[in-house]
């Protein structure tokens, strides 16, 4: 039998798992919200301690605050599109856990598209999509951008490379579920603290930090180049101008490399099962 | 007592279990005030002197923040897991006080960040950050006592917060939500006196600033002799206040866990 | 050519052998060091289409492994595995479609909403055709009594609903072939013999293959005519279920509570006191020597009693008789009726 797995067919099935996440997510109205409300304050704190800041000041190395914030904008709608879609990569380890990851298996589907297309957290994603929001829409007519088509495209390709680029991070760490290893803790300390980082203009930290949120959590290119191809504030003359254009790039990149390692952990995965833990 | 110190004893020792967060824990103090410090700097490189304090205070008061705070993080599911495993009922028929007993488990949790977090993270701050000692001696000293008062303050709230659990089920929400809250009022994150000057005001209303702030203001010599025993009482009175709230708050929980049977 | 062929198959699971400390864990991460652990000792049988074959055998002794790589989950170790002409390993997207499964553990319903929504997603998944979803769920609404409890959130259904939702969630897509691991796990005799009479009046009126794991020897009984005993990894029954039943599991247990402790109790010859414990005593017997009736009466006539439950043997029991070869195995060793599956239909690796 020939499984006819057409690209508009996936579309739909996709389009039927967000229906009953969002299905699952109104069962419990009152909590989802309120647990949304959380996250949208637990993340406002760091934007209200920069605008304390800031109102006491005209500029920080030539930033000005909605600069800032419109750097910072990218950081959270970004992440919000990156929960919206990947949601799953997200939570893989507990897939593997709970034994998700087998009922997956023995579907006629493939493997990436169900953990991606089975959960959406809307709470994150509406929670930080929010802050991202009042930031851009603060920011996004006063930075003195030219909101024409071609920097419309570049803006929402900058936001889907820094997704991805976010995806791909937290698949690293899911990897090593296969091999029954707990890196919860690990990969919110790398990924949460690199995200700190990036709130900032990365010009701002010593240059080891700066070639680390470069070449190794590329976080700057989510939101610090991503803001400056529309700002050009002076201190990009610190780094190589090309990287203005790399979002994307990085971004599919790292997601080819680390999907070959996933794979590698999957193929050890169906060796040993998740019977053993 | 025996019994209460046991538990402190058990929760240290879980605490040690977990090596991947122990680490996780002290790299990530470090690295908080690796990256305020960078922005601080960055703010400073503009005018020597903000607000009249000087860039070597501020970062003082920015690392014993982040310092603090990393000893002053509790068990904040305990209660809502006892409540949700239904362990609670049993808990309550125990011969031990319920309230001296998670009390107990986040002393033995103190006890374990300040021996194992605090001192490799003091280390690294005095070497790599350049601390400052406090202003005198008598600062010092004053400091420890607020800075226990801080904690008790913190744990005051936090107990009512955790209490809800026996009304909402989960808390996580009202947890996080009050994590902000504090961040931003008690002068964890950044020194009050940057903020807007009736928000400012609006603080030294609530007990929040009682956490860190007055503390640090103390340790720094920024106030006054007659203002540190003022900043204390005040901690005195929060503390007693939000004791007698969460007692009172206590009652009603256990009243309705008889009422409706856990 | 049989449904399902299974040829010298081995499963090994490599363990990391954890060190002790800081160092340790280092060097475990750099240099693992591995213990090897076989779950499937090289097993071999067959499986026609349309049979129902019971898989039995006490926790860990290797059902789930089996079914975790006949259902493509997991790969084999070596040995090949053929489910019609295909291997799950390779091809498992496409022997996805053709099998179902049960896991009695986990649901694959969505927890918090009416079973109805995964029914539906079901249909998009394997592509049902409407027509053939409308029969089916009419089939099993009629069998299983869905309608009753098929628009409430899964999470509010006691385990029976959700254990027989679950089955006909697994069957929706007219599989060729089911696997049910250990479905009537935890559920109340009533709830069993429900599901029981379900998975045999399918399998004879679809003529659907069934794998069948349980520790409960009663699910075999009642639903299977072939039943496959296995133990750390080893096949030590492939047969007739009703031979292991006349042979083996003629042994019962009458559990007396009396009403005050006696230390010693006067047995009837064929009787032996297996286990005491305060006023509880266990009785071991053979049904075919001592009536348990007569038993019964002598009992209450000598001494006061509390409360009387007669146990059926448990699979574990059965086990510790065979090894004991207390009864005639015949030709049903393993091994020996399964030669005959040839190389040619092994899926080359």
């Amino acid at each position: 039998m020939q499984q006819n797995n057409s690209f508009s067919s996936m579309m739909a099935l996709f389009f039927r798992f967000s229906k009953l996440n969002l299905k699952s997510a109104l069962e419990y109205k009152f909590d989802r919200f309120f647990l949304a409300f959380a996250v949208f304050c637990r993340e406002m704190v760091s934007i209200i301690v920069m605008y304390l800041i800031l109102t006491r000041l005209i500029r920080i190395k030539g930033w000005e605050m909605n600069e800032m914030f419109f750097l910072y904008s990218f950081l959270f709608l970004s992440y919000s599109l990156f929960i919206f879609l990947f949601t799953g990569i997200r939570d893989f380890d507990n897939m593997v856990y709970s034994g998700e990851l087998d009922r997956y298996l023995i579907r006629p589907l493939g493997l990436m598209y169900q953990i991606v297309a089975s959960r959406v957290d809307y709470c994150a994603t509406i929670g930080h999509g929010v802050v991202g929001i009042i930031l851009f829409m603060k920011t996004a007519t006063n930075v003195g951008i030219d909101w024409s088509f071609k920097n419309i495209t570049y803006y929402i390709a900058a936001l889907v490379g820094g997704a991805i680029i976010q995806a791909s991070l937290f698949m690293i760490s899911s990897c090593f579920s296969f091999w029954a290893v707990k890196t919860v803790n690990l990969r919110n300390l790398i990924f949460f603290n690199s995200r700190r980082f990036a709130g900032y203009p990365i010009s701002f930290y010593p240059g080891i930090i700066q070639k680390m949120l470069i070449f190794i959590v590329p976080f700057a290119f989510v939101s610090y180049f991503p803001a400056q191809f529309f700002l050009r504030k002076p201190d990009l003359s610190m780094f190589w101008s090309g990287y203005l254009y790399m979002t994307p790039v990085v971004g599919v990149i790292m997601f080819v490399v680390v999907y070959r390692f996933w794979l590698f952990g999957l193929k050890h995965y169906s060796s040993t099962g998740n019977s053993m833990f | 007592m025996r019994k209460y110190l046991e538990i402190a004893k058990k929760s240290f020792q879980n605490n040690i279990v977990y090596r991947i967060d122990y680490f996780a824990g002290v790299i990530n103090t470090l690295l908080m005030i690796f990256v305020n410090i960078a922005i601080w700097k960055a703010i400073y490189e503009e005018e020597e002197v903000l607000g009249g304090v000087q860039f070597k205070v501020v970062m003082t008061y920015i690392i014993l923040g982040f310092l603090m705070q990393s000893i002053f993080m509790m068990e904040e599911y305990l209660i809502e897991s006892k409540i949700t495993s239904g362990l609670i009922s049993s808990d309550l028929l125990k011969p031990l006080s319920f309230r001296l007993n998670i009390f107990s488990y986040n002393i033995g949790t103190l006890a374990f960040r300040i021996i194992m977090q605090l001192t490799p993270a003091l280390i690294v701050s005095i070497v790599l950050f350049k601390l400052l000692p406090p202003f005198n001696l008598q600062s010092g000293i004053l400091f420890c006592i607020s800075a226990i008062l801080g904690y008790l303050v913190l744990y005051s709230i936090n107990f009512i917060v955790w209490l809800s659990s026996f009304w909402f089920y989960w808390t996580f929400s009202i947890i996080t939500i009050k994590d902000a809250v504090i961040s931003i009022m008690s002068g964890a994150l950044f020194p009050l006196w940057f903020l807007p000057e009736w928000l400012h005001t609006f603080t030294k209303l609530t007990p929040f600033e009682s956490i860190y702030f007055v503390p640090i203001s103390i340790y720094l010599g920024l106030l006054p002799y007659d203002e540190i025993i003022f900043g204390i009482v005040k901690q005195v009175i929060w503390l007693a206040l939000l004791m007698i709230a969460g007692h009172v708050v206590w009652k009603m929980a256990t009243k309705k866990l008889v009422v409706q049977g856990g | 050519m049989a449904l399902i062929m299974v040829n010298n198959l081995v499963k090994d699971y490599k363990i990391n052998v954890r060190r002790k400390g800081i160092l340790g864990a280092v060097q475990g991460l750099l240099m693992p060091e591995y213990k090897i652990k076989r779950a499937v000792d090289n097993i071999s049988f067959e499986i026609e289409k349309g049979d129902m074959v019971g898989f039995i055998g006490p926790n860990g002794a290797g059902k789930s492994t089996t079914i975790k790589m006949l259902s493509g989950i997991l790969s084999p170790s070596s040995g090949a595995i053929s489910v019609g002409a295909l291997s799950p390993y390779k091809d498992r997207k496409k022997n996805a479609s053709r099998i179902g499964a049960v896991f009695g553990q986990r649901t694959q319903l969505w927890w918090d909403l009416p079973a109805i929504d995964t029914f539906e997603l079901l249909k998009y998944i394997y592509k049902i055709p409407e027509k053939r979803y409308k029969e089916n769920m009419n089939t099993f609404n009629s069998m299983l009594g869905l309608n009753e409890f098929i628009s409430q959130p899964v999470r509010q259904l006691s385990l029976g609903q959700r254990m027989r939702a679950d089955i006909a969630a697994s069957l929706i897509h007219d599989p060729e072939i089911v696997f049910f691991d250990e479905p009537t796990i935890g559920l109340d005799v009533v709830a069993k013999e429900k599901i029981r009479e379900f998975i045999k009046c399918v399998n004879k009126e679809k003529n659907i293959t069934m794998l069948f794991t349980t520790h409960d020897m009663l699910d075999i009984e009642k639903t299977c005519k072939r039943m496959i005993i296995i133990d750390m990894g080893v096949i030590i029954y492939d047969g007739t279920a009703d031979h292991i039943k006349n042979q083996y599991g003629k042994n019962r247990t009458l559990v007396v509570e009396f009403n005050q402790l006696y230390r010693d109790i006067e047995l009837p010859s064929g009787v032996q006191l297996a286990d005491q414990q305060g006023n509880k005593k266990w009785l071991r017997f053979n049904k075919e020597e001592v009536q348990v009736s007569g038993l019964i009466t002598e009992l209450t006539s000598k001494y006061g009693i509390h409360d009387l439950t007669i146990k059926e043997p448990e699979i574990e029991s059965i086990i510790r008789e065979i090894y004991e070869g207390g009864i005639n195995i015949g030709e049903e060793i393993p091994g020996d009726c399964k030669k005959v599956v040839s190389e040619q239909y092994s899926v080359p690796h």
